[in-house]
């Protein structure tokens, strides 16, 4: 097999590419985390709502599905913020792992809701610019994986001005630090959750639709192992460091893709679990993570 | 005369759901529609029981049809490869099996309950991950799986029967083996490792060989659940490690009753039966939609599952009766 420069480009493209997905999942995930302390299983039906969303939306009216991103992340936001209240809300601060155990049900129930609506046959999106591919240096590549990194890049920066600059998202950068000292400080810690929980949300159903925008085919039952896999980003970058989550995404975007290329496809999922159970081998509480004894 | 141990009313239950179960292929006769039913209810109730064994140790896992899996193709392939029989096949395949439980337990028992979630996970996927390989597929036929002897062959007369029969003994034998063990001074260990690891330590107890002894039996016997499992449909396939088969202890145990004995069986005889029962009615995807609002509704309303049930029944009528004590 020989190497050349344009195919190393090539693979470190899609890496880059998978790897917006994964941290926009990741990222959300790890907001969550930060402040509710939950793990949230079913984050990948989140994004296999928001495919599905934006797909009903665009057969509906045709509209650029990137325009459509607009209505389904408020949609989602919506969606976040009924299911914290009905099933995250009732079991937070009891046992270890419950919140586990109800993500579980959220999964079935979603992922069947969404069969029972739409069929669990394959779907796609046809993106209106799906011909068009741009001479990057000595790669060509479509152009809607282009505008995909870029609404990831504008999705993030939205993110952090909205964590930074604003009453709100300074509040939930409070309650992620110290719950009880941001309740002393007239912080409303369960609105707060909510409203993490519902961005958490929308930026999981934002990455399905970027996924699916890009040709791929998408099925009911797409976001479980992006979702456990975002779940292994954010153990390597740390439990509630987003920064983390970006790089952790990017990372094993690009390794995901790099064994893909070198060992063959079927390694593609099992990659990163090998890397996470290597790192926390040698570091049982993760990269960045603190020691907790 | 009534030996001591009948007296007690768990053991009476016991005894009374044995006998029931025993006399059940007597009711159901030659339909074999339920027959499976009942068969493939005995096979997880072994395999909820021991997923349900490994919580006693505070250690939960989401992977657990790594094992199921693995007991499978391992006693398959001993089976077709060497040609032994059957039993001593499973008995072996199993013991395979728990030596790699130990050496996934080697990696977890320093982790914390969502590092350790994660872990048994992704064992779970990179298992079915080797399976498939090119290299290994000569051996496991790949994605395709392998066709794989029966428990007992349909040759013998009434094979059915002794299938079910001895399907009970094992899993009647296994759940005797989680009371022995819950109930020796293993037991009062890993009960205190479960509620404060700091303080286990503190009292001499050292946690790491007891959470490994967890992991290998409970190992051992979801191999053997497993091996059942693909005996009974006489074929493998790499979908045995599937998410779905990592999930359907927890939901068992969780609907019945997470750190009770009584619970995973309670678990598995009432989800399947609403899942056999909704299938039946012809709910295809609402069957999971009902069971998964079970599981939420179980968790937020009843965190000690269907076995605690009675007791809140009871507690809500002194309630409403007024009968303070």
């Amino acid at each position: 097999m020989d190497l050349h420069i344009e195919i190393i480009t090539q693979v470190l493209f899609w890496g880059l590419y998978t790897g917006c997905i994964y941290l926009l999942l990741a990222t959300g995930l790890n907001l969550i985390f930060g402040v509710m302390k939950i793990v949230n299983f079913a984050h990948g039906e989140f994004l296999m709502l928001g495919t599905y969303i934006t797909f009903f939306l665009f057969v509906m009216s045709g509209f650029n599905p990137y325009v459509l991103l607009c209505a389904s992340i408020p949609l989602l936001v919506v969606i976040g913020v009924i299911i914290e209240r009905l099933c995250f809300r009732p079991i937070l601060g009891t046992g270890k792992l419950n919140e586990i155990f109800v993500s579980i049900g959220l999964i079935y129930i979603i992922q069947n809701l969404v069969a029972r609506i739409w069929t669990d046959e394959w779907k796609t999106i046809q993106s209106p610019f799906r011909d068009i591919s741009v001479v990057l240096g000595v790669i060509q590549v479509p152009l809607d994986y282009l505008i995909i990194m870029a609404v990831t890049a504008i999705l993030l920066i939205g993110l952090y001005i909205f964590l930074h600059h604003t009453w709100t998202g300074r509040a939930i950068r409070a309650t992620s630090q110290d719950r009880k000292g941001a309740m002393l400080m007239g912080i409303n810690v369960e609105r707060m959750d909510m409203v993490t929980f519902g961005i958490g949300a929308a930026l999981a159903g934002a990455a399905g639709t970027l996924w699916a925008v890009s040709g791929q085919v998408f099925n009911p039952y797409m976001g479980s192992i992006p979702a456990i896999k975002a779940f292994a980003i954010i153990i390597l970058g740390g439990l509630g460091s987003i920064p983390g989550a970006i790089v952790g995404g990017l990372a094993v975007g690009l390794v995901e893709n790099g064994t893909a290329f070198t060992l063959g496809g079927a390694w593609k999922d099992a990659v990163s679990f090998i890397l996470l159970i290597i790192v926390l081998i040698i570091r049982p509480t993760g990269l960045f993570g603190e020691d907790s004894e | 005369m009534i030996p001591p141990f009948l007296q007690e009313r768990r053991y009476q239950f016991a005894v009374l759901a044995f006998i029931v179960s025993a006399l059940l292929p007597v009711i159901v006769g030659s339909n074999q529609y339920y027959r499976t039913v009942l068969i493939l209810m005995l096979i997880f109730i072994i395999y909820a029981s021991a997923w349900n064994f490994l919580t006693f140790s505070g250690q939960g896992s989401l992977g657990h049809a790594a094992f199921f899996g693995l007991g499978g193709y391992f006693s398959s392939l001993i089976a077709i490869q060497f040609g032994f029989p059957l039993i001593i096949a499973i008995f072996a395949g199993a013991c395979v099996t728990a030596g790699i439980g130990v050496l996934i337990g080697m990696t977890c028992v320093r982790l914390r309950e969502w590092f350790l979630a994660m872990v048994t996970f992704g064992f779970a996927v990179i298992i079915q991950t080797l399976i498939v390989i090119s290299q290994l597929s000569p051996i496991t036929g790949g994605w395709d799986g392998f066709a794989v002897p029966k428990f007992i062959p349909s040759s013998i007369p009434g094979s059915p029967f002794i299938e079910y029969y001895c399907i009970l003994g094992i899993a009647a034998g296994s759940i005797l083996l989680f009371h022995l063990l819950l109930k020796s001074k293993i037991g009062l260990a890993l009960a205190a490792i479960r509620e404060n690891e700091m303080e286990a330590k503190a009292s001499g107890i050292n946690p790491v060989p007891f959470k490994l002894f967890a992991f290998g039996v409970s190992s051992f016997i979801t191999a053997i659940a497993g091996a059942l499992e693909v005996c009974h449909f006489g074929y493998i396939s790499p979908e045995i490690f599937g998410t779905d088969i990592s999930f359907w202890p927890i939901i068992y145990s969780i609907t019945g009753g997470l750190g009770t004995l009584a619970g995973p069986i309670i678990g598995t005889i009432v989800i399947s039966l609403l899942w056999e029962g909704l299938n039946a009615l012809g709910f295809t995807y609402e069957r999971f939609i009902v069971i998964g609002i079970l599981l939420i509704l179980t968790i937020i309303f009843l965190p000690k599952g269907l076995v605690s049930l009675p007791e809140r029944l009871k507690n809500l009528k002194r309630i409403k009766t007024g009968d303070e004590k």
